[in-house]
């Protein structure tokens, strides 16, 4: 996926990656790129102004943890975020089955 | 071997990648202090993973911050935020349009000090006339045509320049007015602590404070001169010029007090 389509849809693939539970910036950015086997290769510093961006929305919270001696920032979804994920996913299966349909596949 | 014997001597790319990264984030202290320590230590993660994998600590380094991506990724702002020529330029644009701002606008207070003044003590304290043989019969028709209630050449030439007085420092206040609107949407474009940063905190308020002090002291001491040797013609310009300038001074003295005061120190 170019990095233009994938910027575009990057929201919902943290929110997507924070259904599993909650992580910080790094943990993030690897359970994505793991997920999808690779093809989301972002620069890792891209996922900060989205999960910054996210939690002013209130779709996220955040809270600093500690461990081995680093602060860390944790971030889990809210029931906004989950609500905001279900309806987004919806849209992107409408979406991607209408481009499936035009593309005879 | 400790983390610093192991790296070669001046490179340390994950501290200059967090020092690049401090001069292009903006909004409040919290917030810079927050993504700052996100990001280092998202990027300490990066390099203990690099090292189990086998690679020496500088080469760790190297791979933490091209993993990260470019300071405009996590900033979100462009790459030209990553200059320091252009944040000096748009830090000079922000002073500049502050003192040229406030300086027009002190202009067009002047032009309403020297409209009561005028009133007060007559046109002829504001501006002296022009001496006889400086200007024609044409003249004194063109004056005489705008002020009809007066039959006196000098009384309506002196009133046309009062007026030209008045009016050019209105149209100076508005530009003034303007400049500092310009200076408004620039700062709030502009937060980047490279921008914020490229001048030492209190340098615009200081230069404005001591150029406005200077022409308060020039303005006022020509205008006592005036006053004193000329019986008072033309020193209502000077004195309205020299309240304002000073005026001026006072705003910039308290910005600066404003910003040297602990805890409410914040970079203009």
């Amino acid at each position: 996926m170019t990095s233009e389509r994938l910027k575009g849809n990057l929201d919902m693939l943290l929110l997507a990656v924070l259904i599993a539970g909650p992580g910080h910036g790094y943990a993030i950015i690897s359970r994505l790129r793991e997920r999808s086997e690779g093809a989301f290769d972002l620069p890792e510093g891209t996922v900060y102004p989205a999960l910054h961006r996210l939690e002013h929305a209130g779709l996220l919270d955040s809270t600093w943890e500690t461990a081995a001696g680093r602060r860390r920032r944790l971030y889990r979804l809210t029931a906004a975020g989950q609500k905001s994920l279900t309806a987004e996913a919806q849209q992107w299966r409408a979406f991607s089955g209408s481009v499936a349909l035009v593309l005879g596949g | 071997m400790t983390e610093a014997a192991q790296r070669p001597a001046g490179r340390e790319p994950v501290e200059d990648y967090l020092d690049k990264l401090l001069l292009t984030l903006s909004g409040s202290a919290r917030q810079v202090r927050r993504t700052l320590a996100e990001v280092e230590a998202h990027l300490h993660d990066v390099v203990a993973d690099e090292l189990a994998a086998g690679k020496s600590q500088a080469a760790a380094e190297e791979a933490a911050v091209a993993r990260m991506g470019a300071v405009h990724v996590v900033s979100g702002h462009t790459a030209q935020f990553s200059r320091p020529s252009a944040a000096l330029l748009r830090r000079t644009a922000l002073a500049g349009s502050l003192i040229g701002g406030v300086a027009l606008v002190a202009f067009g207070i002047s032009g309403a000090i020297a409209w009561g003044l005028a009133t007060v003590r007559g046109g002829s304290f504001l501006i002296a006339p022009f001496p006889p043989g400086s200007y024609t019969s044409a003249d004194c028709a063109r004056w005489l045509a705008g002020d009809p209630a007066t039959h006196n050449c000098i009384t309506a030439m002196t009133a046309d320049h009062v007026g030209e007085i008045i009016s050019t420092a209105i149209a100076g206040g508005i530009l003034g007015l303007l400049t500092l609107a310009a200076h408004w949407w620039m700062r709030r474009r502009w937060q980047d602590r490279g921008t914020l940063t490229a001048l030492p905190i209190g340098s615009a308020e200081a230069v404005g404070a001591i150029l406005a002090l200077l022409v308060a002291v020039g303005t006022l001491g020509q205008g006592t001169d005036l006053e004193l040797v000329q019986r008072g013609q033309g020193a209502g310009q000077m004195f309205s010029l020299g309240i304002a300038a000073l005026a001026a001074a006072v705003f910039f003295a308290v910005q600066l007090r404003h910003l040297a005061l602990p805890g409410r120190r914040r970079a203009r």
